[in-house]
């Protein structure tokens, strides 16, 4: 007997709740944003500037050793961790973060001094000391890979929007974008709320979050436009329901496939792939709620013009269904 | 849609034969390809002879030649090593090119053999070349007189539309005239710098040409460095922190003078006042250089015959060679210094013409620190200064512990996903883990062949496309379900899933593919491997779930003729 994730037919009213989810997600978007500006997103070295430098902690020397060591140097902002790394071999591992006491131009040149200061320090006091690795990142570039990454975003919803468009009709495309954008700022706020580290890899998993949140719209969508076809006189709310009940199985099954393989990175992929695979599995479980809430409620709500257009009309349409 | 005539037939299993070949390399060892280690730098006694016993195992390899043995590209994060961002100081370009400037005005004005000499001095101040005349020798037309000559210099920007000019250049006041760059001669430096730059950096690091270092330009005056399996970041910045700038000048160590010079604070015309690396001696060096950087041939470490501490040894050209042993035939009994970045290095006493070319220099050197030196002196001079913005450094130890890690996590992930798949829909399920299988191999087929760079966020791109890439085949399955239960035969049911599934799968990859091509322009080192993989993995996973199964389930369809399906 196989496994039926989703029962075979199922007639669930989801605009029905279509408010409900309306409410819950704009609790959510504010509760966002008020994380956002009130927490703020916890940066990482790539957008903040500064250093960080892992190490391992050699035998017959206690974290407390070199935590009060560090603490002797002269740099900024010094924060230490100590963690015990996961996956293959665990090992226990000393995270410092720090940054130049230099500002302004000099804070450039200083960042890098202060980084080889450390370095030589910790591997002339603790000669059996393995830095594992280490990243510094000058004010400059960390003010550009921000805006560049913010600026990623962006260009990519503005590319989704207009591959919709061109695919379908307007309406579907601001359903479509609206639901990315709610999955952006949720998961943004997700980590204002966690304090997860915000990085690169960060953008990253948004990127691949839009891609995948788009991927369930469109599937979503694909369906409406061929049960509209099909069913020319049913209403709107009725035709979507249909929709989404014929793709809940598909729907659920994808993102459980997904999961899996996301909840294998999470916890067998290292402590690297870890903030980068939790933004993805909180995503994926985002990204499968608006593309059934968010943005079949929006294309609802907006309305398409339907009776008028002949089957023709619409761009993509010739060849692919019967 | 379940037709596959004989020529698709051959085209499916050649893109999948060729993908498996280029993905097979990475199944074994270098040696086992023939594949020869590099040589360590500074071997110890046990590098040396791992070194020995690779190289021996690698010619012994029969893997033949014409079978690709290119294996994936790992990214800094896994091999580990140092991976630095440069930018070219555009004000030390600028200040290096007026005083080149300088030095060609003074010549035209007053140099040797110039008639009618106009008098004065220049000095560079910011962006501006000022130069003064000599008010006590000058008259009414030597102002005209310099200007003419000066314009004379100003050839046109290299490349510029228009003929633009070098310079600026015009009259400040009565006696001064203020020489500077123009916006378009500016970038062009500034451009030139960068590819010298990406040149004199590479033979720096690598001066034996064997470790495979390409230094790459990004955006007009930045270069980026990547130096695998480097553990400190620190020697390497100190590498390229060095100007370069090497002179032989003759030297004035006559104690009158320099106790002078030191009571005033003011060298003598022509001269300057430098101290030795090694002693702290201080020595008045002449500011003419007999031979510069340019002049070096060859440069390398060797040893010192005395004690046999090392050295770094090098020969001059021809040219160079020549100017020497003249100099060094006149001034026999004086001494001459070796200067580097204002630095001497090395002052001996000229005690016999030297006509070979061939120098030494010798300090308290390591045997670090003498290869480095002669690895600047061959690699010559930087065009201007490079100042680190961003430097990232992965040890050995945690690349290795990384590479486990996405080894594990991909296995774990794509055993989950096939139990999944296998549970839901059964045989087709097997069908569509067969083709996930096929994906991935073609995945590190394509990453093999295009020499694309595999990074640890790359390898959780593998493992998201694993979950993602059954996308295709479960809304093929869908379909096929939704037709069975409207009563259709088996064939015709396989047949219209595929059909109207075809539109909704594109869609929805090139949706995903738009994202990985922004995710691919904003990256940089790590995240692009990412985006590479996701890119390659949309590609690989539609041709995979929508050709490979639908084949197998076709060909199955055929043999086994099943009266109904289970799924």
């Amino acid at each position: 007997m196989l496994l039926k994730l989703v029962p075979e037919d199922t007639h669930v009213g989801f605009m029905k709740y279509r408010f409900v989810a309306f409410i819950l997600s704009v609790i959510m978007i504010i509760a966002s944003i008020a994380a956002l500006a009130t927490r703020g997103l916890h940066l990482g070295v790539d957008f903040a500037g500064g250093t960080v430098i892992e190490t391992t902690v050699p035998d017959g020397v206690s974290t407390q050793d070199i935590r009060d060591f560090v603490g002797t140097l002269d740099v900024a902002d010094l924060n230490v961790t100590d963690a015990v790394g996961t996956g293959a071999n665990p090992v226990q591992v000393f995270v410092i973060k720090f940054k130049t006491p230099e500002s302004g131009e000099a804070a450039e040149a200083g960042q890098q001094a202060a980084t080889d200061m450390v370095r030589a320090a910790l591997t002339e006091n603790f000669p059996t000391i393995e830095i594992r690795s280490s990243s510094t990142v000058g004010p400059k570039v960390s003010g550009e890979l921000f805006s560049a990454g913010i600026t990623a975003l962006g260009v990519a919803l503005v590319l989704m929007l207009a591959y919709i468009w061109f695919r379908f009709e307007w309406q579907f495309s601001v359903g479509a974008v609206a639901a990315l954008t709610h999955d952006v700022i949720i998961t943004m706020g997700m980590f204002a709320v966690t304090r997860l580290e915000f990085d690169l890899t960060t953008i990253a998993a948004l990127l691949t979050i839009i891609g995948y949140s788009m991927n369930d719209t469109v599937v979503v969508f694909d369906r409406v436009r061929e049960e509209m076809r099909k069913y020319k006189k049913m209403p709107l709310g009725e035709v979507i329901d249909l929709a989404l009940n014929g793709t809940l199985s598909r729907t659920m099954l994808t993102s459980g496939t997904t999961l899996l393989a996301l909840l294998a990175i999470f916890f067998l992929g290292g402590p690297v792939l870890r903030g980068m695979s939790s933004a993805l599995i909180f995503g994926v479980v985002i990204g499968t709620y608006s593309s059934i809430f968010v943005a079949s409620s929006i294309l609802m709500t907006i309305g398409v013009a339907r009776e008028k257009r002949s089957l023709e009309d619409v761009p993509g349409f010739q060849g692919t269904s019967s | 849609m379940l037709q596959f005539p004989a020529w698709k037939v051959i085209l499916i299993s050649l893109t999948l034969l060729t993908g498996t070949l280029m993905a097979l390399p990475n199944a074994f060892s270098n040696a086992f390809l023939g594949i020869e280690p590099l040589r360590p730098e500074a071997p110890t006694a046990q590098q040396l002879a791992d070194y020995n016993a690779e190289m021996a195992a690698a010619q012994d390899s029969w893997w033949p030649g014409m079978l690709p043995s290119g294996k994936v590209n790992l990214g800094l994060d896994l091999r580990g090593g140092v991976y630095l961002l440069m930018e070219i100081d555009e004000d030390d370009v600028v200040a290096n090119r007026l005083n080149l400037m300088l030095s060609d005005v003074a010549d035209t004005l007053y140099g040797q053999g110039v008639r009618d000499k106009v008098y004065g001095s220049g000095e560079v101040e910011g962006e501006q070349l000022i130069f003064t005349l000599n008010r006590n020798r000058m008259d009414e037309t030597s102002m005209d007189k310099a200007l003419d000559r000066i314009r004379d210099l100003n050839t046109p920007v290299d490349g510029a539309l228009g003929g633009q000019r070098t310079y600026e250049v015009r009259q400040r006041g009565e006696a001064q005239i203020a020489i500077a760059l123009t916006e378009a001669a500016k970038s062009s430096f500034v451009r030139d710098a960068q590819t010298d730059t990406l040149q004199t950096v590479r033979m720096r690091i690598d001066p034996e040409g064997v470790r495979d270092i390409n230094p790459v330009p990004q955006g007009e005056n930045r270069v980026i460095l990547e130096v695998p399996g480097e553990p400190d970041p620190s020697r390497i910045k100190e590498l390229l922190s060095q100007a370069g700038n090497l002179t032989f000048s003759m030297v004035d160590d006559t104690p009158s003078t320099i106790r002078d010079t030191l009571a005033t604070g003011r060298a003598p015309v022509g001269w300057r006042l430098l101290s030795d690396a090694e002693t702290g001696e201080r020595m008045l060096v002449n500011n003419v250089a007999v031979v510069n950087g340019e002049d070096v041939a060859t440069a390398s470490q060797g040893f010192d015959p005395d004690d046999n501490s090392p050295a770094v040894n090098f020969r001059l050209t021809g040219v160079g060679q020549k100017r020497f042993s003249d100099v060094t035939q006149n001034n026999y009994g004086k001494r001459f210094a070796i200067v580097l970045d204002e630095q001497v290095m090395s002052a001996p006493r000229i005690n016999e013409p030297i006509y070979g070319g061939q120098v030494q220099i010798t300090g308290n050197f390591t045997m670090q620190e003498a290869l480095d030196l002669a690895a600047i002196i061959e690699a010559g001079e930087l065009p201007a200064k490079l100042n680190f913005m961003e430097e990232r450094t992965v040890g050995p130890g945690l690349g290795a512990d990384s590479i486990r890690a996405g080894t594990r996590a991909s296995i774990i992930g794509l055993a989950l996903v096939a139990v999944f798949m296998i549970a839901t829909y059964g045989r087709l399920g097997f069908f569509a883990v067969l083709s996930l299988v096929a994906n991935i191999v073609l995945i590190l087929g394509a990453l093999s062949g295009l020499g694309a760079t595999l990074t640890l966020p790359g390898i959780a791109g593998i493992i998201l496309t694993i979950g993602m890439a059954v996308d295709a085949n479960v809304l093929v399955f869908e379909r096929i379900r939704e037709e069975k239960a409207a009563g259709r035969t088996p064939i015709t049911s396989v047949q219209a899933g595929y059909e109207r599934a075809l539109s909704t799968i594109l869609d929805a990859n090139i949706t995903t593919f738009i994202a990985a091509a922004v995710l691919y322009m904003l990256g940089s080192g790590p995240v692009k491997g990412f985006a590479v993989t996701l890119a390659i993995g949309i590609v690989t996973s539609v041709f995979t779930a929508f050709v490979v199964t639908r084949w197998i389930t076709a060909s199955w369809l055929r043999w086994a003729r099943p009266k109904t399906l289970a799924i």
